[in-house]
């Protein structure tokens, strides 16, 4: 689908404003500054790319115009219509016409003046070949200010007009002046139309948009059209003359016959016959608007009406007596139908939009129909009967293909519902109803809810029974009212359908555990029996116990230092030690004797052992401070040993010495004024700018 | 989406803001201290546009209030004068102004018949050998400096044939090939874009006339067939020759003067 952005046209600058644009955009892109000692390929060059650069700059801005606007030929020939009618199109085409020779006049001056830089042997001729050169462009763009201003004026102007799609079902309001055209488009779509009393209120085409049957319909309102001949008409009565010629839309003409818009009856009806060469292949609506008022000619305007749309059933019917009349307008125009309607009243409106797009819509698809890309898909499809069915064998009643297969039973049933009548009232129902509670088996009709619905009252009125779907154990619980929460208690989490045989499981369970723990109690029973504790020893595991819960309890209060205190006392380093608490303890002097001698000689033989062995002693004492480590290092400091740590403390001492307590602080993140004295804020000329930002 | 006259539309219907005029008015009241802070601001090239442009605006705004005020000193001395009342030291100038006018008529026939001989342009800058030719190095070793390049615009007829290029001794570059010329005519005050027939005389030397060399000064033929004047004798005028009044190599064309 063609859209016209005419919405998104640049700004086209003033032919100054568009010099300065490119003179100080080349100023500001280019390198400024040569001398005159430089290679003269290099002021060559510098001055080649100024002339270049301006070429360039005022060719995009040129094309950029001539890219933007609409060219009238390559458009809608209704949006070009209305750039004629609005803009004239001669002037129109004159202009981009103008703005394109300049743009190729420019090209063919840079090229010219390119050429004659090649042959610059002095700063100087470069230089003045150059401003010559800009200062022609100039000169070339400085011609064409009244074109710019006229395309500019062109451009505000195009920005606003309705973006009307020439292809999309479409309405069209046409009629005289204040018939009633804007406050019908004000009711059917949301376009805030201006409507007064007066005559040509509305001075230009307005779009509005509406939904009708799932689809967008655009509703185009037009200024009111005045009897003339097409040369003598205006420009506002032009763009609906435009409208009308171009789109393919429902027409929808308004007349007024109680006359109140000031044009009587007969005139608006000349107006109807004289536009009728723009309505070939469009339906035309006659829109009899103002019923509220009282119409004076009531009678004339329905016989009127009613023959032109006899004259259209003629035209059907015999072409060659239409041929014979063809001198008289009245017989030719024909329309689809005719409606009345108030605005005012707001009475008609609808049914004359729906007739209107109706009848659009049936003629669209026609001729969709008709035309050749529905042939082309017609002659594509193909319906596939199967192969096996004939028409002889399906009258015999044999088995086909096509056939589905349905149930006896369900033939049955779908036989007695369509022989049943309906139910109407509701006694009828209720009757039914008894029925139903007393044998249900033997009705064959299912009385739906819905049924039962709609002969109740309908829905809002009649509720359905859902209780009596339920299915319950017992009938009778069906309706027991149960509450989903008492005191405060959701009763669905209380509810548990196999409670009881979970309940029987577990006892179950259990009366077999309680077995097992006899059975167990049995066998500890008699190992204590046969090693039962005299009096001292029970005393000592008394006392052990107790000591065990002292420590466990100061072990609690571990950060209490009386606690602490006696955790350091109760692990004492010395072999004296040990066997001094152990004999607390109550344990055996000659098994204490023992034990101590044994984890001593353990312990003096490890160190032998190492001092005899023949590994170098800095491997042994790695050793050991592998040990020490490992109880001592900062697990999780990220050092690996007690060393590294050693040594990054120290370098971190060593790093801040001299640095002021307070300045300690500072990190690499935090901000720093690396210079407080910077040079080019504080010493030279001031001239633009301040102390602080230059 | 806006359609028509949305913004007067919503005006008609909802009328301006309250405070709309004030705003307006206290805008227009800020607008000299707005353009006085950018003159304030503005520097460089930007300044200096602008000052101009302030320049030009202030000289039309003078003119204009001196135009009314005359307008008005007009009105206000509406009264008749007198005829033939002048006041005594106005006396003599009546006198001295019709001598005046004598003198120069004199002056101008003098000048007219003087002009016939005389040229738009009577002196002209002497410009070097070695400003005009470049000097080639040419031969095996590029040590032999007998060839020159001609680096001011010239003119070459349609029928020349170069000769072998090994033996040229000035070129004459395709790009500084000139065919047209702007020639105004003086009286007319118009301006012509003609065709060149061929250099009459190169005030700087004769080699130069013959080079076809065209500097400023140099008195060229054009042809002014298309502009349809006639001898006396009712003979169509196709050649006439022209003076060039630019520096053709700095200004990438050449602009004459017709010589009547």
């Amino acid at each position: 689908m063609v859209t016209y952005n005419l919405k998104k046209i640049q700004l086209v600058p003033g032919a100054k404003d568009l010099i300065d644009i490119v003179l100080s955009k080349t100023q500001r892109k280019t390198p400024t500054v040569i001398h005159r000692h430089y290679a003269i390929a290099r002021i060559r060059q510098f001055y080649m790319r100024k002339v270049k650069f301006a070429q360039q700059t005022f060719h995009d801005k040129l094309a950029q115009i001539l890219e933007d606007f609409p060219q009238v030929d390559e458009i809608h020939p209704f949006y070009a219509d209305l750039l004629n009618v609005l803009y004239d199109r001669d002037h129109y085409k004159l202009a981009l016409g103008q703005v394109s020779k300049a743009k190729s006049l420019i090209d063919n001056l840079s090229k010219e003046y390119l050429r004659l830089l090649k042959y610059g042997d002095s700063l100087y001729r470069c230089k003045m070949l150059k401003r010559a050169a800009v200062g022609r462009m100039c000169t070339i763009v400085k011609r064409l200010a009244s074109a710019f201003s006229y395309l500019e004026q062109v451009r505000q102007h195009m920005a606003r007009l309705p973006s009307i799609d020439p292809h999309m079902r479409c309405l069209i309001i046409a009629g005289y002046p204040n018939v009633g055209k804007s406050s019908f488009m004000n009711l059917i779509t949301r376009a805030n139309v201006d409507v007064q009393p007066y005559p040509f209120t509305t001075k230009s085409l307005y779009v509005g948009h509406m939904d009708y049957k799932y689809l967008r319909w655009q509703v185009i309102d037009t200024p009111g059209i005045l009897d003339k001949p097409l040369e003598e008409r205006n420009t506002i009565e032009m763009q609906s003359i435009t409208a009308l010629a171009h789109l393919r839309a429902a027409v929808l003409f308004f007349l007024d016959p109680s006359e109140h818009c000031g044009y009587s009856w007969e005139q608006q009806m000349a107006l109807l016959y004289s536009l009728e060469p723009l309505f070939v292949d469009k339906p035309v609506i006659v829109v009899c608007n103002k019923t509220d008022l009282s119409w004076s000619n009531a009678q004339r305007v329905e016989e009127e009406l009613n023959a032109l749309l006899d004259n259209q059933q003629e035209k059907k019917g015999t072409v060659s007596e239409l041929e014979t009349n063809n001198n008289k307008k009245q017989q030719r125009l024909t329309i689809c139908g005719w409606r009345k309607m108030s605005t005012l009243e707001k009475t008609g409106v609808i049914q004359v939009r729906n007739a209107a797009c109706d009848w659009l819509l049936s003629q669209r698809v026609e001729s969709k129909v008709r035309g050749p890309r529905a042939q082309s898909i017609l002659n594509r499809l193909h319906v596939a009967i199967p192969a096996g069915v004939d028409q002889n064998q399906q009258e015999a009643g044999e088995l086909s293909l096509c056939r589905p297969f349905i149930p006896e039973s369900v033939w049955k049933k779908r036989q007695a519902t369509t022989t049943n009548t309906a139910f109407h009232t509701e006694e009828e129902m209720e009757r039914e109803e008894e029925d139903e509670n007393k044998q249900p088996k033997q009705s064959n009709v299912v009385v739906l809810e819905k049924d039962r619905e709609m002969a109740h009252g309908g829905a809002g009125v009649y509720s359905s029974d859902w209780n009596k779907q339920y299915w319950m154990r017992d009938e009778s619980w069906k309706y027991d009212i149960m509450p989903e929460i008492i005191q405060g208690h959701n009763i669905m989490d209380f509810v548990d359908a196999d409670i009881d045989e979970r309940l029987a499981a577990l006892e179950e369970e259990e009366v077999a555990r309680e077995a097992m723990m006899n059975v167990d109690n049995d066998e500890e029973e008699q190992q204590e029996g046969e090693q039962a504790l005299d009096q001292e020893t029970q005393q000592r595991l008394q006392r052990i116990r107790e000591k065990k819960a002292l420590l466990i309890r100061g072990r609690s209060k571990s950060r209490n230092p009386i606690g602490a205190n006696k955790m350091t006392k109760a692990h004492p380093k010395r072999s004296e030690d040990w066997k001094q608490q152990w004999k607390e303890l109550g344990m055996d002097e000659s098994f204490l004797q023992s034990t101590t001698q044994q984890i001593i000689s353990n312990r003096s033989q490890s160190r032998e052992a190492k001092s005899h062995s023949p590994a170098p002693r800095s491997s042994s004492r790695s050793t050991s401070t592998y040990r020490w480590n490992q109880t001592k290092a900062d697990a999780g400091k990220g050092f690996l040993n007690h060393q590294q740590k050693q040594k990054a403390m120290r370098l971190a001492r060593k790093a801040i010495r001299g640095i002021s307590k307070k300045d300690r602080r500072k990190g690499e993140a935090d901000r720093t004024i690396y210079n407080e004295n910077p040079k080019h804020l504080l010493a030279g000329k001031r001239k633009l700018g301040k102390t602080q930002r230059r | 989406m806006p359609q028509g006259d949305y913004i007067e539309n919503h005006i008609k219907e909802h009328g301006h803001r309250l405070d709309h005029f004030e705003r307006i008015r206290k805008r227009e009241a800020r607008e000299p201290h707005k353009k006085s802070q950018i003159i304030k601001r503005t520097r460089g090239l930007k300044a200096k546009l602008l000052n101009k442009q302030n320049f030009v605006d202030k000289v039309q705004q003078r003119k204009k209030v001196a135009a009314l005020t005359q307008k008005k000193a007009d009105k206000k001395t509406d009264q008749p004068a007198v005829q033939g009342a002048v006041p005594p030291y106005l006396l003599d100038r009546q006198a001295t102004s019709s001598s005046k006018v004598l003198s120069n008529t004199v002056k101008e026939k003098r000048k007219e018949k003087a002009g016939k001989w005389d040229v738009p342009l009577p002196k002209v800058r002497p410009v070097a050998d070695d400003e005009i030719f470049k000097v080639i190095y040419t031969g095996k070793r590029k040590k032999k400096q007998w060839k020159r390049m001609v680096t001011k615009v010239t003119f070459v007829g349609d029928g020349f044939t170069r000769k072998p290029p090994k033996y040229e001794r000035f070129i004459r570059p395709m790009g500084l090939r000139f065919k047209k010329a702007h020639v105004t005519h003086p009286e007319l005050k118009t301006t012509f874009c003609l065709d060149i027939i061929g250099v009459k005389k190169n005030p700087q030397s004769a080699l130069y006339s013959s080079l076809g060399v065209i500097t400023k000064g140099t008195i060229i033929e054009v042809n002014v067939s298309d502009l349809g004047l006639v001898t006396n004798t009712g003979k169509v005028v196709w050649g006439k020759y022209a003076q060039v009044t630019n520096n053709p190599e700095n200004d990438g064309c050449i602009n004459a003067v017709l010589l009547v």
